[in-house]
């Protein structure tokens, strides 16, 4: 499919979600490697496990496909549409891991070279951050990783959100104190004690 | 003035990590959503057609205008043969139905009495 020339450069998604649900049968295709990568970025960075992240995405992207039929071109964006659904499939597995096992355990790597260990410490902390997040409320999770993790300005994270960006801001403050407190006691633990911020 | 959290740095360099994180979707998980994506897509529907008049099922029903053409070229036949009787077709029907038979119902001569009548 790379290999071929994108017959939809320069539609926007919409158009292409309108083919899709009028049958062509390219336009999934398309549309598949134009937005799976955004989606499991952003379910990757909030839930900080490959395998968890990836059930989002096939779910997100299982539910654009159903809603293809009831697109109404210009009323929303695609990409706007499915940040707000990962962000909220992502919210529901974090409430579950809230009152089961946390998953912060990350495997003894079997290769002890450095960049292993390394890899092993980045993937501790994601694993943390997402922990972390976890134990905010819903609401605060979401705007601090729209924000923070997928760096969004705050009126995007308004329409993301169907909220002012007053309230964004106000979420935002709250959510990353909130954070910080939380990610205090797990310092030494993350490799943050007396070593400078990488 | 805003207080510093102690712990902000600690948070800004876990976001930037996130932020760097960019997992490429595997051949595998692409083939799945294209699958689902192949599962629920709407079928192109064929435009419904138009169900035939009367007219038109019945001239169905007898074979088409082609049909039409025939029966039209049997009718004027029958009538021509009906107006103009070849001369064989005239002594067949002699042959089968006996001999025509003309009766002039108001001869000359009854005409002809009933003036008389009516000058008496």
């Amino acid at each position: 499919m790379n290999a071929s020339p994108d017959p939809f450069a320069g539609a926007e998604d919409a158009a292409l979600l309108v083919a899709y649900a009028n049958g062509d049968g390219q336009a999934a295709r398309y549309l598949t490697a134009r937005l799976l990568p955004r989606v499991l970025a952003q379910a990757t960075r909030m839930l900080g496990n490959g395998s968890e992240a990836e059930d989002v995405a096939q779910d997100a992207m299982m539910r654009l496909w159903k809603i293809a039929p009831e697109w109404r071109q210009g009323e929303a964006q695609v990409s706007t549409w499915l940040y707000r659904v990962v962000a909220n499939l992502c919210t529901d597995r974090l409430r579950k891991r809230r009152g089961g096992v946390p998953l912060d355990q990350v495997a003894e790597p079997p290769d002890p070279s450095p960049s292993a260990v390394a890899q092993m410490q980045t993937q501790a902390r994601m694993m943390a951050l997402s922990d972390a997040l976890a134990q905010l409320p819903e609401r605060q999770a979401q705007a601090v990783s729209l924000r923070h993790l997928e760096g969004l300005a705050n009126p995007e994270i308004a329409q993301i959100m169907d909220i002012s960006v007053r309230s964004v801001e106000s979420l935002t403050a709250r959510g990353k104190r909130a954070l910080a407190d939380i990610m205090a006691g797990r310092k030494a633990e993350l490799g943050y004690d007396d070593d400078e911020p990488e | 003035m805003t207080m510093t959290n102690p712990n902000d740095d600690m948070l800004d360099d876990l976001f930037a990590q996130a932020r760097g994180t960019s997992p490429v979707p595997g051949d595998a998980l692409m083939a799945r959503v294209i699958a689902d994506a192949d599962a629920v897509q709407p079928r192109a529907v064929a435009a419904p057609v138009a169900r035939p008049g009367l007219m038109m099922r019945m001239l169905d029903a007898i074979g088409g205008w082609p049909a039409v053409s025939g029966l039209a070229m049997a009718t004027v036949a029958g009538i021509w043969v009906g107006v103009a009787p070849p001369a064989s077709v005239q002594d067949v029907t002699a042959a089968m139905m006996g001999d025509e038979v003309s009766i002039n119902l108001f001869t000359t001569d009854l005409i002809l009495d009933a003036g008389a009548l009516g000058d008496g």
